[in-house]
């Protein structure tokens, strides 16, 4: 098939960006998305140019390495798919696909379509752990926890903290992510000794890193390749003022 | 530890409070409509109706909600507007092309509904609580001496503009109120999957009860049924 590309081009964090068009032709509908892009790379770097940059690692959906808006929407127009398993059977002859960064204060343009997600990392470093040692496995498994209560952690720990859910947003808000990492730990025995500092820090950094409010859109929720419940963010919500009145620490 | 003061400018407890004055002014706005309806029981209703509202603890409790009220709607509009400005700088380039999936227009024009909400209330209350846009309908008595709410009220809907104008801002209402209830039921932390839906739902339907309520009553003066 042959499509028309419309990719943001920037050569710097502190450059001028701007889409540029590229037509391509014989892209197979077995492709991935990134494979295409492999294709047009390749070609670039035949011509001379500079080829796009895009962030990618393990490219089978559970790394959350890659991340790109396509067409306005993350990871493109598949419910619960991230870029990488996306293939090109979802789009047709002749389409004009339009490809951008995230794009948030927090998430800084490197080059083209890589952003610096580092904020998210300073937010798990603000309590996203347990830190006592939990031990070894028979140890964790000496700690009975309903099969419900595993499965609601499971569900939040599922995140692989690609920031679909921040460019989705259209505040640029980073709760669903923040709300995951605080339910995930939240949901487990092992995490209540920190539950209410871990709340209270990890928003605060949060807001910290220039993320905006959530506005209860649930963008994020439809965004997210791993199908994450905004419900997450009502029990943040809970979490967070029950520590701002009754925490001591 | 930290304190308060130091929590209190966190967008979490921002929302709540955006939230909680919400919650309040949607219980005033039902307490409102409630004394409104009171046109389809007479003159008399009403207009002892009114006197009852300033006569409350010798005239003092209307007053009490009054500063109630300012400092409520004050606090979710100074809320509103901070939140707005961390969320504009939290995405400086926007996109070229955006599909949204789930946000409504409802949600997405919440600060517009809501400043628009918000000069009508101002020109309503110039209206029918200081009596300065229309003063020959405002300064009107009843046979007892009372102030005339009642004929008030209908000689003000009997102006095509006044009709035209108020049932705009009911739509805006409406509209404001549609994303806004369970919106703040989210923020305020009450979610399940037991009853998300019903509370999404019961927020559309209050809504839509609202607008609706408020607007029957010029709609029921241009209708003749009350005349």
């Amino acid at each position: 098939m042959r499509l028309r590309l419309h990719i943001w081009r920037q050569a710097g964090p502190d450059a001028q960006g701007m889409l540029k068009t590229y037509d391509l032709d014989n892209v197979s509908e077995h492709m991935s998305f990134l494979e295409m892009l492999d294709v047009l790379n390749e070609q670039l770097m035949e011509k001379g140019e500079e080829p796009v940059a895009f962030d990618h690692d393990c490219r089978e959906g559970i790394c959350g390495t890659c991340g790109m808006v396509i067409n306005g929407r993350p990871h493109g127009p598949l419910a619960r798919t991230t870029a990488c398993q996306l293939h090109m059977r979802t789009f047709k002859d002749g389409d004009e696909i339009y490809i951008e960064p995230w794009r948030a204060t927090a998430f800084p343009v490197v080059r083209d379509l890589v952003v610096d997600r580092s904020s998210f990392d300073r937010i798990i470093q603000k309590g996203g752990f347990i830190s006592v040692n939990t031990g070894n496995a028979q140890d964790g498994n000496a700690i009975p926890i309903s099969k419900t209560d595993a499965d609601r952690a499971m569900d939040a720990a599922a995140c692989i903290g690609c920031g679909a859910c921040v460019a989705a947003c259209p505040n640029a808000s980073a709760m669903l992510f923040t709300a995951a990492k605080i339910g995930h730990l939240a949901s487990l025995p092992q995490g209540q000794a920190e539950r209410f500092s871990r709340a209270t820090n990890m928003v605060l950094q949060m807001d910290a890193e220039g993320f905006g409010s959530c506005t209860n859109h649930y963008e994020c929720e439809a965004a997210c390749p791993k199908g994450i419940s905004a419900e997450w963010i009502a029990a943040m919500n809970r979490d967070f003022a029950k520590a701002a009145i009754t925490s001591r620490d | 530890m930290r304190t308060f003061g130091e929590l209190w400018r966190s967008t979490i407890l921002t929302k709540w409070v955006m939230a909680i004055t919400g919650v309040l002014i949607v219980l005033f706005l039902l307490g409102h409509l409630s004394g409104n309806l009171l046109v389809f029981v007479g003159e008399e209703a009403m207009n002892e109706y009114g006197v009852w509202l300033r006569s409350l603890g010798h005239g003092t409790l209307l007053w009490v909600v009054r500063l109630g009220l300012v400092a409520i709607f004050v606090l979710h509009i100074v809320s509103a507007i901070r939140l707005s400005a961390k969320n504009r700088a939290a995405r400086p380039v926007s996109y070229a092309r955006t599909e949204s999936r789930k946000s409504t227009v409802a949600s997405r024009t919440m600060l517009l509904s809501g400043l628009l909400i918000l000069a009508y209330g101002v020109y309503h209350l110039a209206h029918f609580t200081w009596g300065l846009t229309n003063p020959d309908f405002y300064n009107q008595t009843d046979a007892l001496g009372r102030h005339d709410v009642y004929h008030m009220v209908i000689a003000s809907f009997r102006e095509p503009l006044i009709v035209v104008t108020y049932l705009l801002a009911m739509v805006l209402t409406g509209l404001h109120l549609n994303h806004a209830i369970s919106s703040a039921m989210q923020t305020l932390g009450v979610s399940h999957p037991k009853y998300v839906t019903i509370i999404r739902r019961l927020g559309v339907g209050l809504s839509i009860a609202i607008a609706v309520g408020f607007s029957s009553v010029p709609l029921g003066v241009v209708a003749g049924i009350v005349k």
